[in-house]
């Protein structure tokens, strides 16, 4: 892209260059970081001297250089560097930031804005009041475009294994749209009441929140979610896709089916799960106890799948696989899990009252009755599974429940609280210990041989490998054995179709799921090994993924799955508040007693008050949550999550740097007690409670919401001032200040203003003449410096100043709101512009115009101009005679060039 | 009115907290900004930054002023 003048910044400095030189004939590219063109001058009440309305002069400006044939304008990019070549011109490296809002489809309708669920503070109205994470920056913007604001993805939804956006459902939650909430989680798994309470929750481990004073209780705030939508819908709706004509089958009935076939349903797939148990779900129905996972919840899980007229077939073992081509499916799921439970390979094994941990807990799943009253079971293992049996065992009415297991507490695979609680019921733990053999007496077990351990060096994996201490045999009575020490794939009738790892597990493309035989997909624990829920449930929405694109005859390799943002930096998150209340996280609650004796859950539901305070203590990370409530609701269906940052490279002849000024920071003149007191405010914050586009419906006090009626301007804050570093005259607080005075008395007019000045500075045309109008309206001049300001206990503040006009004495003022009229100071950010040539400043650090006097807005780089108050500060009719001069230096550069060529 | 504030972006992040809170509130009739502070139990300078995102998103309107104060209704969302 070639242009013959680069414009950095589109204030009215910037717009004016544009336009001149636009209608000059020169090709003009504006660059400008905000959604909207216009810089600061639109975003005021009025301008003075004359109190023509700012956006009446402003609009049709920007209106103007979006529109000039000459002028392209980029806005919410970012030039990061400028460059001259060996040809002379300039080149520019464009950053163009996704607004992630379709521009061209967008009708600045707003309802993505309405419907956002996100608050966050609104710059454009100096933090007054808030605006969405989806917005229009503000109502006369150009281009008049949505633009969601995503700083990466919030590290809860980036972890999870599935993808389920949990900031997103947190979002919805904290604004109690519940069933939103639980349609945005059915959009990647249906097995959401399942997860709510079985999921490890990788989500909190990654909770920003985590490193304040603990993480969200995302799942549980997910449970209730999935049980308040399951007591207001006991039956789903059932909802059958248009079918696209083909069948595949999905064989397993676990997370990974489940998810895999509620996403080939909803594509128009006719899908068929064959199920090997007798019922349905896999591990969440046969592996974990209902006193963790209530079956029927499970039911009501897999109810999501069958509404969209998914059958399930259970009973039905399938051997082959592959052959299910021949029964009329177009491709095949494998997602069998790993149902085998490993030996032990001790003696003793096949004695009766010997069982392997899923055994006993499908059984007990299924209904079967074992009654345990009074009997001694030592479980063998330390992972959850080891934890479920041992539960399961005081449930079902051991006198004494022993967990042995060969290492120590500390690397015991099983969560601790899982362990907590299973020391709460009552179980014992034996740890250091492992089993040689079981005894039986004939054939039943009555025994275990055990032997003490102890910890020798790191083995391979880095744990410390438990090594038998001499001598130190013992026997465990037991009534009843579980062995718990690992699960494995059952894919041995697999192995003639499909190529197998070595320890069983399906061999599959690991980026597409693909097995050695192109219709058939694997995934879930069967490829990866014993996983979590919500890692089987993610392998199942990825292979639907492939399975979609292969059965659509699409290229596999290559194709962007699940493409997010990057996660956002937790402490970049963290930085953005300079204080946090402390809110401690709904503290874990479970119905525990020693010697439990029924399956009822024994996690507590969060409370929706629980739910609300919980959701109130998210940060925010990504800003978006992604809960796509803009997605639903925007009728032009401009929202596109996926869009992507673009860098782009233009050359220009020259460049006009317009990058405006920053405003001081009134914190920094402590006392005033900005920030500190609620009813002190900059000059910026009340000329946007004087702009039409105000926060408020009228000019109030921010501490109360009360109509101010005695207001006193503190000019001169941060301007003319060596203890902030700033000693120059700003040049236009006394006239905004003038202007507000003038406004203020408009709009409210039994108020009394008051003014403290050093001096007023009225040089200007008609600025005398607007002073001594404020005067005449009634505005009180108080010659003298404000020393402090007190807050009183309604908020009124008192004003500490010296009195010069009365013989300099000390003296103090009440009035019910303070306007610190702060002063203006370089945006040092354009020197970071140019690289291999130094941008020079002048004594303020503003850009220094090396010839001010004679060759105005010329900058110490040959080719490279200033505009507006980049160059100094100024009030806006300078600004636009300086835009002015800039544009003709640049046409008189750009015309020169051509010449000496 | 003294008083520690809390960051900005904090108070009003909140505002979607609140919103459920303060609609219930002036489902009793129009109340200024100390009187819902009063009933949502929060400072008044906090729910001014509520009542007024509230207002800019179409849940809240200003009615009358009462003594140097606008009460403030419920109003049906511009965006519902």
């Amino acid at each position: 892209m070639n242009y013959d003048i680069l414009i950095v910044g589109s204030g009215i400095g910037g717009m004016e260059s544009a336009l001149k030189l636009g209608d000059m004939g020169y090709k003009v590219l504006v660059v400008e970081k905000e959604p909207s063109v216009g810089g600061k001058m639109i975003l005021l009440s009025k301008v003075f001297p004359t109190l023509d309305c700012a956006s009446c002069i402003s609009t049709p400006k920007m209106a103007a250089t979006t529109h000039h044939p000459n002028i392209d304008v980029m806005i919410y990019s970012e030039v990061e560097q400028i460059k001259r070549g060996k040809n002379g011109k300039f080149t520019a490296k464009v950053r163009k930031k996704p607004t992630f809002v379709n521009s061209a489809a967008c009708t600045g309708c707003r309802q993505c804005e309405m419907n956002c669920n996100v608050a966050v503070p609104d710059q454009y109205n100096s933090d007054m009041v808030a605006r969405r994470a989806a917005y229009i920056a503000f109502p006369q913007a150009v281009p008049k475009k949505a633009v969601i604001e995503r700083e990466g993805t919030s590290p809860c939804s980036y972890t999870c294994p599935a993808g389920i956006k949990a900031h997103g459902y947190v979002a919805l939650a904290r604004v109690g749209k519940y069933k939103e909430a639980f349609d945005l989680i059915l959009e990647t798994t249906p097995v959401i009441g399942s997860l709510g309470r079985a999921c490890y929750a990788p989500c909190e481990g990654e909770c920003t929140r985590g490193s304040l004073e603990g993480p969200l209780p995302i799942r549980r705030i997910k449970r209730f979610i999935a049980d308040t939508h399951y007591r207001e819908n006991p039956e789903p709706q059932r909802r059958f896709p248009e079918t696209v004509g083909k069948k595949v089958a999905v064989v397993g009935s676990g997370p990974a089916g489940l998810t895999a076939a509620l996403h080939l349903a909803r594509q128009g797939y006719q899908v068929k799960i064959f199920e090997a148990a007798e019922q349905a779900g896999g591990m969440l129905r046969l592996a974990i106890p209902a006193y963790r996972l209530p079956k029927d919840v499970v039911d009501r899980d897999i109810k999501n799948v069958t509404a969209l007229g998914v059958e399930i077939e259970t009973g039905s073992r399938v051997e082959n696989p592959a052959a299910l081509k021949e029964q009329g499916f177009d491709a095949v799921f494998v997602a069998t899990g790993t149902p085998v439970a490993r030996s032990l390979q001790v003696d003793g094994e096949n004695l009766d009252g010997v069982m392997n941990a899923l055994e006993f807990l499908s059984k007990i799943n299924l209904g079967q009755k074992i009654d345990l009253t009074g009997k001694t079971v030592v479980v063998v293992g330390g992972g959850n599974v080891a934890i479920d049996s041992a539960r399961v065992a005081v449930r079902l009415g051991a006198q004494k429940v022993i967990v042995q297991y060969r290492r120590s507490r500390e690397e015991m695979p099983a969560h601790h609280w899982e362990i907590e609680g299973a020391e709460k019921e009552g179980v014992e733990f034996r740890y250091l210990s492992a089993p040689l053999k079981f005894i039986g007496d004939g054939a039943r077990v009555i025994a275990v041989k055990a032997i003490q351990m102890e910890l020798g060096k790191p083995d391979a994996g880095g744990r410390r490998k438990p090594v038998p201490v001499k001598g130190s045999e013992h026997q465990i009575a037991a009534d009843m054995v579980i062995t718990a020490v690992g699960l494995g794939p059952d894919t041995r009738s697999f192995k003639a179709e499909l190529e197998l790892n070595k320890n069983g597990t399906i061999m599959v493309n690991q980026d597409t799921l693909q097995t050695s035989v192109p219709y058939v997909f694997a995934g879930g624990d069967v490829v990866t090994g014993p996983s979590m829920i919500v890692n089987a449930a993610g392998q199942g929405r990825k292979a639907a993924f492939f399975i979609d694109r292969f059965l659509k005859g699409e290229e596999l390799a290559g194709a962007g799955y699940n493409y997010r943002l990057p996660p956002v930096d937790q402490q970049k998150v963290l930085a953005r508040q300079k204080s946090y209340r402390k809110l401690e996280p709904v503290a874990a609650t479970e119905h525990l007693k020693r010697g439990v004796r029924d399956f009822s859950e024994v996690e507590a539901p969060l409370s929706e008050e629980d739910v609300w305070y919980s959701t109130g203590r998210c940060l925010d990370c990504g800003v978006c949550s992604e809960c796509s409530q803009c997605i639903a609701t925007c009728p032009a269906n401009a929202i596109d999550m996926t869009m992507q940052e673009e860098r782009v490279e233009v050359e220009a002849c020259a460049v006009i740097v317009s990058t405006g000024f920053k405003l001081f920071d009134a914190s920094l003149k402590t006392q005033y007690g900005y920030g500190k007191y609620k009813n002190v405010i900059s000059g910026m914050q009340m000329d946007r409670l004087l702009a039409p586009t105000r926060p408020y419906n009228t000019v109030l006090r921010p501490g109360d919401g009360k109509v101010p009626d005695n207001i006193a301007f503190v000019l001169c804050t941060g301007s003319r001032d060596c203890t902030v570093d700033n000693p120059i005259c700003s040049r236009v607080c006394c006239m905004y200040s003038v202007k507000q005075n003038q406004l203020i008395m408009g709009a409210l007019p039994l108020a009394d203003v008051t003014v403290y000045y050093i001096d007023v500075r009225a040089f200007s045309k008609g600025y005398e003449e607007f002073y001594q109008q404020a005067g005449a309206m009634g505005a009180n001049f108080v010659k003298g410096r404000v020393a402090k300001v007190e807050e009183k206990e309604d908020g009124n503040l008192v004003l500490y100043y010296e009195d010069i006009d009365n013989g300099g004495k000390l003296s103090q003022a009440e009035h019910d709101l303070v306007v610190l009229s702060v002063g203006l100071l370089p945006n040092a950010e354009v020197f970071n512009l140019f690289s291999g040539v130094k941008l020079e400043a002048d004594d303020f650090s503003y850009v220094k115009e090396i010839n001010e006097d004679i060759n105005p807005a010329q900058t110490s780089i040959d080719g490279v101009f200033v505009a507006g108050t980049a160059s100094g500060a100024k009030d806006i009719p300078d600004s636009i005679l300086h835009a002015g001069a800039a544009a003709a230096q640049a046409a008189a550069y750009v015309e020169r060039t051509r010449m000496s060529k | 009115m003294k008083g520690e504030i809390r960051d900005v972006r904090e108070i009003i992040r909140e505002e979607m907290l609140m919103r459920a809170k303060i609609m219930a509130a002036l489902q009793e009739g129009p109340m200024t900004v100390p009187e819902i502070a009063l009933a949502v139990g929060r400072p008044a300078h906090e729910v001014m930054y509520w009542v007024m995102g509230m207002r800019k998103y179409g849940q809240v309107a200003e009615t009358e002023e009462d003594d140097g104060y606008f009460k403030y209704r419920a109003v049906l969302g511009e965006g519902k």
